[in-house]
């Protein structure tokens, strides 16, 4: 049901672009800008499946009782797990968030092909030279983090720098898509809450990626002898804008995501979109210096401030969380208790909880408000003298990142990716038990690692056995966190089966109850 | 207006922002509450209600001035077993290279130290496990970080580096020594 109507001319050189209108929304979908969404969406799956089998490998070996890998090949599946998991994964979904949110839901286009494109491919060759720079020579295994003088061979960081490169130009077509849409009046009024939180999203990316280039090119210059040293502090001080700063763009996007799913099986949204937009604007102001909470035990900053960057600010970062939490919920309960009349709790028990939307928002609502209390205790600064590179860390990142970002990401492409193919989901039902399995692996294998970190297992070690000094009682957590391992990754497994199989052999249709089934169970 | 709340995919409908309702300006002042309770708590400890805090005590150095003054100070304390016997009330150091830490330090129970530590290559972590104790500090090269210490039970403590140095980082390993 193609067609084309006649667009207004504001821009110079703008040509027609082919388009449909969306079955489900309603909304004008220029072929452009569905494809740069898709295949961005289509590499971030790739990444994901990539970072999942290095991390299950990592929690494989972890577990004393299974002890899978050699420390060489742990130490190379544990820096691919952190480059493919935590970078390449989230940021390709985040590019293919904002494309989305920028044109498709403004009835607007991509403002340059050729950018979203070039950026693209910037980012799938960086991404290649990173992990192939890694799996190739156990030298590049120096993590993620890759702290000097500890260093790799350069491609290690020119593939950070071309990645990076990509994310600036797709970030740039962002902003022009949006001034364009605004431009020829392709939409009315305020942005969309969704598109606002992209925004939001975008500028703190902006200043993620500033800080680390910063970090990295001194780093990749260091890698080639061209320079002599690199101040360690320093690096770790930037490197830190970059890492910290690009988790609370994960955030963002993460709640976005949970709006999204709101909104597409709820057909319910916040029910006061002012709190939801302030809360955007506290994640801005407030994440930056938070990643004070990053050197609270460094010998470099004094205590003064430690305690305003990284404890103080840390608390504060609670506070937008807490609101998403609260408007997310009570937009569905008002919107379901206004169609259905439910009572106070009666409105749960009206959701569909055989529903992959309903199970992926609450396992990663609830495993998120995990990751915030775990995340409150290590910036609190005498707290944090315990869970310093504890097992501590992986509990709460894995918690935040995995549980609350993956799951609700993977939540919102069980939806968005059929509107945009025109696919049905090639099985609903696996996608409630792929949910399920990955919230309760998940569940299990964090809290087993905040227990470890309690005890002082260390992270991002081969082997905790210490040749048998090692206290006591670490072996129990890990082996539990190991199962919590298997079950989430059978089920990220399943996630990127039941992707694959939509994108190759899902059922073409546009009928919406089939490409989205409402998530309220019928009265 | 309908009484349904604006999808969050479209733009809202017109008079959107409006002044927060009853509920989420408690909800708020709850949140507010709780970081005020939580930020005094941290300031309290640290200011010296808490009996274990993170030290800030550190000054710069060179890796070669480190390692000559390590090298002095085993020289002057160094025992017949091996290991580095500290009198109570001197400066003890610890010098952190891939893959190990030297010297081994003997401390006695129940005296205050200061412990000297840094690192002469790369990032290491420094984490005193085991007598239920798990206290971790990060070391970087061409900072020194002067930690008060004061052992209260006599045993064997595990010292392990908890930050990723390199392929044989999970061998590095040492021990505090307490004696009564």
């Amino acid at each position: 049901m193609a067609y084309v109507e006649e667009l207004p001319r504001s821009l110079p050189g703008v040509r027609e672009e082919p388009s449909r209108i969306c079955a489900v929304t309603g909304l004008k979908v220029y072929a452009g800008a569905q494809s740069l969404t898709v295949a961005n969406a289509v590499a971030a799956v790739l990444a994901l499946a990539m970072g999942g089998i290095f991390g299950t490998l990592v929690g494989l070996t972890r577990a004393p009782g299974i002890d899978a890998l050699q420390p060489n090949a742990f130490y190379v599946a544990l820096t691919g797990h952190g480059v493919a998991a935590l970078i390449l994964w989230p940021v390709f979904f985040e590019v293919a968030a904002i494309v989305f949110a920028s044109t498709i839901l403004l009835n607007a286009r991509v403002f340059s092909l050729k950018l979203g494109w070039s950026a693209f491919f910037l980012m799938v060759a960086g991404g290649i030279m990173l992990v192939v720079s890694i799996v190739t020579d156990v030298r590049n295994a120096v993590m993620f983090t890759a702290y000097p003088p500890l260093v790799a061979n350069q491609i290690f960081y020119l593939g950070y720098l071309i990645f990076a490169v990509g994310v600036v130009l797709a970030l740039v077509n962002f902003a022009l898509s949006i001034a364009a849409a605004r431009a020829e009046k392709a939409y009315a009024g305020s942005l969309p809450l969704l598109t606002y939180g992209v925004a939001a999203a975008a500028i703190l990316a902006m200043l993620s990626l500033a800080s680390g280039l910063v970090a990295l090119i001194p780093a990749w210059l260091y890698a080639n002898d061209w320079i002599g040293a690199v101040e360690p502090v320093i690096y770790r001080t930037w490197f830190w804008g970059l890492g910290h700063t690009l988790q609370y763009v994960n955030v963002v996007a993460m709640v976005v995501a949970w709006y999204g799913i709101l909104a597409l099986t709820l057909r319910a949204g916040p029910v006061n979109q002012k709190f939801s937009r302030i809360a955007f604007v506290l994640y801005i102001i407030i994440s930056l210096p938070v990643l004070g909470h990053h050197f609270l035990v460094d010998p470099s900053l004094g205590n003064e401030v430690k305690i305003v960057g990284g404890s103080i600010m840390g608390f504060l970062l609670g506070v937008p969380s807490l609101m998403h939490g609260l408007a997310i919920m009570g937009g569905a309960e008002y919107e379901i208790r206004r169609q259905w009349k439910t009572s106070l709790f009666g409105w749960l028990k009206k959701l569909r909880w055989d529903h992959a939307g309903v199970v992926a928002l609450a396992g990663s609502l609830l495993i998120f408000a995990f990751g915030g209390w775990s995340g409150t205790v290590e910036t609190t600064l005498p707290l944090n003298l315990v869970t310093h590179n504890t097992m501590n860390v992986p509990g709460h990142l894995h918690q935040t990142v995995t549980g609350g970002m993956t799951l609700a990401f993977m939540g919102f492409a069980y939806y968005l990716v059929p509107i945009l193919v025109r696919r049905r989901l090639w099985s609903h039902k696996l996608a409630v038990v792929q949910a399920y399995g990955y919230t309760a692996g998940m569940l299990i294998m964090t809290n087993a690692q905040i227990w470890a970190g309690a005890l002082g297992v260390p992270r991002r070690t081969a082997d905790i056995g210490y040749g048998g000094q090692a206290p006591g009682g670490w072996e129990l957590p890990m082996d539990i966190a190991g199962v919590g391992v298997i079950i989430s990754g059978a089920a990220g497994g399943l996630f990127i089966l039941i992707m694959v199989a939509t994108l190759l052999i899902g059922k073409r249709t546009e009928d919406p109850n089939e490409l989205v089934p409402y998530a309220v169970k019928p009265a | 207006m309908s009484d349904h709340a604006d999808s969050p995919a479209a733009p809202p409908s017109p008079g959107w922002s409006r002044r927060f309702p009853r509920d989420e300006r408690i909800f708020l002042w709850l949140i507010a509450l709780s970081v005020v309770a939580m930020t005094s708590f941290t300031i309290a400890w640290v200011a010296g209600f808490g009996n274990q805090n993170a030290p800030d005590n550190t000054f710069r150095t060179t890796p070669e001035e480190f390692r000559a003054q390590v090298g002095a100070f085993t020289a002057k304390y160094l025992g017949d077993d091996g290991k580095v016997h500290v009198p109570p009330g001197t400066d003890a150091y610890l010098m952190a290279l891939r893959y190990g830490f030297s010297p081994n330090l003997v401390l006695k129970a129940g005296h205050s130290y200061q412990l000297l530590v840094s690192s002469i290559d790369v990032l290491h972590g420094f984490s005193i496990v085991g007598g239920h104790q798990n206290l971790n500090i990060e070391i970087v090269p061409e900072h020194v970080f002067r930690v008060t210490l004061k052992p209260e039970d006599p045993g064997t403590y595990l010292i392990i580096f908890n930050e990723f140095c390199g392929l044989r980082h999970h061998e590095m390993r040492g021990q505090i020594i307490v004696e009564r």
